[in-house]
């Protein structure tokens, strides 16, 4: 049985939502401030490894990590209604490339997981 | 035989083991984070030997042609040096073989270099005086065509390097100069994908560079040059360009003076999103200040290019 991560179509998978994704988030009133990095490239390759995870692909990350990352935001106000916008444009993203359902709900899941340690909880 | 050097250190380096862990064990301070071949925090250069494709995966062209790696899935087989990106550019010496005028504030300085210094036209280089000041220009030559090295310099009232290129500088006088530098060249691109250059002031030169390069290359698909400048005078390849385009069937050269009231006046970054239409396919370079670079690459990915087809090259300031 493949995994989420196969299933998505892995690392290719994973190239054609970032800019889609990406788009989204600068274009969501809610979150834009968060991402509005001058430097785009490196917002597109954190962006990449964000969705690598959140498909299920190969990370490393710790809780530890994603709570140093997160840190600097959490102390410019980032909270439960943030993580939500972003899940909604991942899943929203994940429909336009035409997902089905169950791994959109499957994909949303595992970016949740990660919500207590993102928000320094 | 020693798999893995680091600048001028043996590494060890155990069968099977990537470089970064290789790099972290001989307590070698290499940034990291994901360790999975996404995130491009432990990007490095290989100097000498050839990365195994997959450490290059998600790398642009000009990247990989560069050497640049993701050491944390990057298993070596046959010898490798590396070095970090950050790592200072090779110097070599040059000959100034002529200086001009290309405007009332640019000027055009070529330089004779040794075998040793080679580039891709667009890469910059690291122009460095007798007294140790550095400054960064980009490449308008192309060494298959071109014996010097070009360069156009900015001319700014009461700049250090402006006063020692416009007053001190004489053909014959030997200079140092550190790189090449920069990954803004033509390389990943399609021959037959439209190929848009957006460049203001000197950013031109680049440009110029890239034109060349894809030209030399045989790229068929249409090209267009955007070239802003703030005064008409400061469109200081209007007439050869014009003239290419004349020749050329499928360039296109769009000039725009901030100042102008003509049909070739106005903002350069209103001319490219007014006129370029399709984004998603075409190969964008764009070279120029901050502010130029940086709004014209967002509201060109915000209009549906991909970002891994917009190069850029921002010129910063000197202080």
């Amino acid at each position: 049985m493949p995994t989420l991560y196969e299933r998505l179509g892995g690392a290719p998978a994973v190239d054609a939502a970032v800019d889609i994704f990406y788009r989204r988030v600068l274009a969501d009133g809610r979150i834009a401030r968060f991402f509005d990095n001058v430097n785009m490239e490196e917002q597109i390759a954190k962006q990449k490894s964000f969705l690598t995870m959140a498909f299920g692909g190969p990370n490393k990350y710790t809780g530890k990590d994603m709570r140093e990352a997160h840190k600097k935001l959490v102390a410019k106000g980032l909270n439960d209604m943030h993580v939500d916008a972003v899940v909604e444009n991942l899943s929203s993203t994940l429909r336009q490339l035409g997902v089905n359902e169950k791994d959109v709900l499957e994909v949303a899941a595992l970016a949740n997981s990660v919500r207590a340690d993102v928000l320094n909880r | 035989m020693t798999l893995l050097t680091y600048r001028s250190a043996a590494i060890d380096i155990e069968p099977g083991e990537d470089v970064l862990s290789a790099l972290l064990r001989a307590e070698i301070d290499a940034p990291h984070s994901c360790r999975a071949g996404v995130c491009q925090t432990c990007l490095h250069r290989a100097v000498e030997g050839a990365p195994p494709a997959a450490a290059q995966e998600g790398l642009t062209e000009a990247q990989k042609a560069q050497g640049y790696f993701l050491a944390c899935v990057c298993v070596p087989k046959t010898p490798l040096t590396v070095i970090p990106t950050d790592e200072a550019a090779a110097r070599s010496e040059v000959i100034v073989r002529a200086i001009d005028r290309l405007s009332g504030d640019v000027a055009r300085l070529y330089l004779e270099h040794g075998p040793d210094f080679s580039y891709r036209p667009g890469q910059f280089l690291e122009l460095i005086t007798p007294e140790g000041l550095g400054r960064h220009y980009s490449i308008a030559s192309v060494p298959e065509e071109d014996p010097h090295v070009e360069l156009h310099i900015r001319l700014h009232r009461g700049g250090r390097m402006s006063g020692f290129v416009s007053e001190q500088l004489s053909p014959g006088d030997r200079l140092h100069v550190a790189g090449p530098l920069g990954t803004c060249f033509y390389e990943g691109v399609d021959p037959g994908q439209p190929l848009t250059l957006v460049g203001a002031g000197t950013g031109l030169a680049p440009l110029m560079g890239i034109l060349r390069d894809a030209l030399r290359r045989g790229h068929h698909g249409p090209i267009r040059l955007y070239h802003g400048a703030r005064e008409r005078a400061g469109l200081y390849l209007h007439d050869p360009l014009e003239a290419l385009a004349a020749k050329r069937e499928n360039f296109t050269y769009v000039p725009r003076a901030l100042s102008d009231p003509g049909p070739e006046g106005g903002d350069v970054a209103a001319a490219v999103l007014e006129q370029e239409l399709a984004l998603k396919e075409t190969a964008f370079f764009l070279c120029g200040g901050e502010r130029l670079v940086g709004r014209l690459k967002r509201d060109l990915f915000m209009k549906g290019a991909s970002l891994k087809q917009i190069r850029s090259d921002v010129f910063l300031a000197a202080n």
